[in-house]
């Protein structure tokens, strides 16, 4: 079902509480009474028409917004991202190593196999850490950049390096490898590791684990559902222009 | 598994529509492709390939040889004749019937039939044991940090046997990366671990 302006803020989350981080990520707070989405976003001046793309994408793996696409600022759309990015190096990834940690002090026999599931963890942080700190060096400086050369038709000196030295069409397939790893380790845990003592975390590190896939996979979405697109036709308007 | 192609040809919207909705129950893997015109039909039928053909003879003006004969030239494909003609059954040589008046838990056991027999002639063509003593060897060769040239050195294989393998290995264990691969093979005992660079 389509999330509208009308809708109660509640009944949104209710609908699908994966968003209780994405509004958090806004800036919104639960404890919305009976207010609309509207309302919410006019007291919390987020840009109406930029959050309920942004749900509906989360949302509906099959929408794809359209025409509204190209009135959103890039520089909005990164923004946000930002703040993606920021719970899952602060929190998320955080909040699951621990558990492995816990789990692996909990007894001794099978210490060796959360070793192995520790060692792998620290390897895949490693490269979503890698990954995000890709697109927040290269990819979203340059997105700002080309924003700009859209916006101004002017190509300053520092826009123009930034401009030359990428392209978006080279992130489009990045995020496989990094979602890989992540649904190996599901997989693991889930088929072939004899679960330890301690089911009831072992059980939470692999519901984390889910959660944290779906949240990326949402967050995968937004940049290539709709920044690619937006960034491919603005690039295709900045060469014709020269 | 395999997706699973599904044709509805049916003229009516309403049915169509319903068909498709209920279908969606049916699972994740499956495509399903709509069709209300009798031209082209057969010919679309033929590049689709589908696994399940819904076919609604009315589409075709109740022309029962001719369904008979085109339908019978369809190899691997199971025919559902989808109509509110009690001698259906009798006029057409189909895997399975739908009646318009057939609730939402028959016409979905009738399609899980049909696609339990389609899975079963799937699984014949793939192995059904885990792992082979083969894969397993080229496994341990992976968790070892070898590349597929190295692999097929060392074993004198082609590296064209060596990613086949890789790829039957990926889909049996259902593990992607390396390091997954990697993990698998120490908790069977494949390699140590501190073998592991």
């Amino acid at each position: 079902m389509r999330i509208t302006k009308d809708m109660k803020m509640a009944d949104v989350i209710q609908m699908n509480y994966m968003l209780i981080p994405v509004i958090h990520r806004f800036g919104i707070n639960l404890g919305f009474g009976d207010k609309t989405v509207k309302d919410i976003c006019s007291e919390t001046s987020v840009d109406l028409n930029f959050f309920l793309q942004l749900v509906n994408t989360y949302h509906d793996k099959d929408y794809f917004p359209k025409e509204e696409l190209q009135s959103i600022p890039s520089k909005d759309i990164v923004a946000y991202l930002r703040m993606t990015h920021s719970s899952y190096l602060n929190e998320k990834l955080s909040e699951i190593e621990e558990s492995i940690e816990l789990l692996q002090h909990g007894e001794a026999e099978d210490e060796k196999y959360i070793l192995l599931i520790r060692n792998f963890y620290e390897g895949y942080k490693n490269e979503l850490t890698e990954h995000i700190m890709h697109e927040e060096e290269v990819v979203f400086p340059y997105v700002l950049a080309v924003e700009e050369i859209y916006k101004t038709g002017l190509v300053s000196e520092k826009n123009k390096k930034i401009y030359d030295s990428f392209s978006i069409l080279k992130c489009q397939d990045a995020h496989d490898d990094v979602e890989e790893k992540l649904m190996d380790l599901n997989t693991i845990m889930i088929k072939y590791l004899t679960p330890p003592l301690n089911t009831s975390l072992y059980h939470k590190i692999i519901q984390l684990l889910f959660m944290l896939e779906q949240d990326l996979s949402y967050h995968a979405r937004i940049e290539d559902k709709v920044l690619v697109p937006k960034m491919i036709a603005m690039e295709k308007m900045i060469s014709e222009l020269n | 598994m395999n997706n699973i192609t599904i044709v509805i040809a049916e003229a009516s919207c309403l049915i169509q529509k319903g068909l498709d909705s209920i279908l969606k129950n049916l699972g994740d893997n499956q495509i399903i492709q709509k069709m209300n015109k009798a031209e082209g039909l057969f010919e679309s039928i033929s590049t689709l390939k589908p696994n399940i053909l819904i076919l609604n003879p009315g589409l075709l003006d109740t022309n029962v040889e001719l369904i008979n004969e085109e339908c019978g030239k369809l190899k691997a494909c199971k025919l559902v004749i989808i109509s509110n003609d009690d001698e259906a059954e009798k006029k057409y040589s189909a895997d399975a019937f739908i009646h318009y008046e057939d609730g939402e838990s028959k016409i979905l056991s009738c399609l899980e039939s049909l696609k339990d027999d389609l899975d079963k002639k799937d699984k014949k063509v793939k192995l059904e044991e885990p792992i082979s003593a083969r894969e397993k060897n080229i496994l341990k060769h992976i968790a070892l940090g070898l590349t597929n040239k190295e692999i097929a050195d060392q074993l004198f294989i082609s590296i064209h046997t060596v990613v086949t393998h890789r790829k039957n290995i990926t889909q049996k264990l259902g593990i992607k990366s390396v390091s997954g691969l990697t993990v698998y093979a120490i908790l069977n005992n494949l390699i140590a671990m501190d073998e592991v660079k």
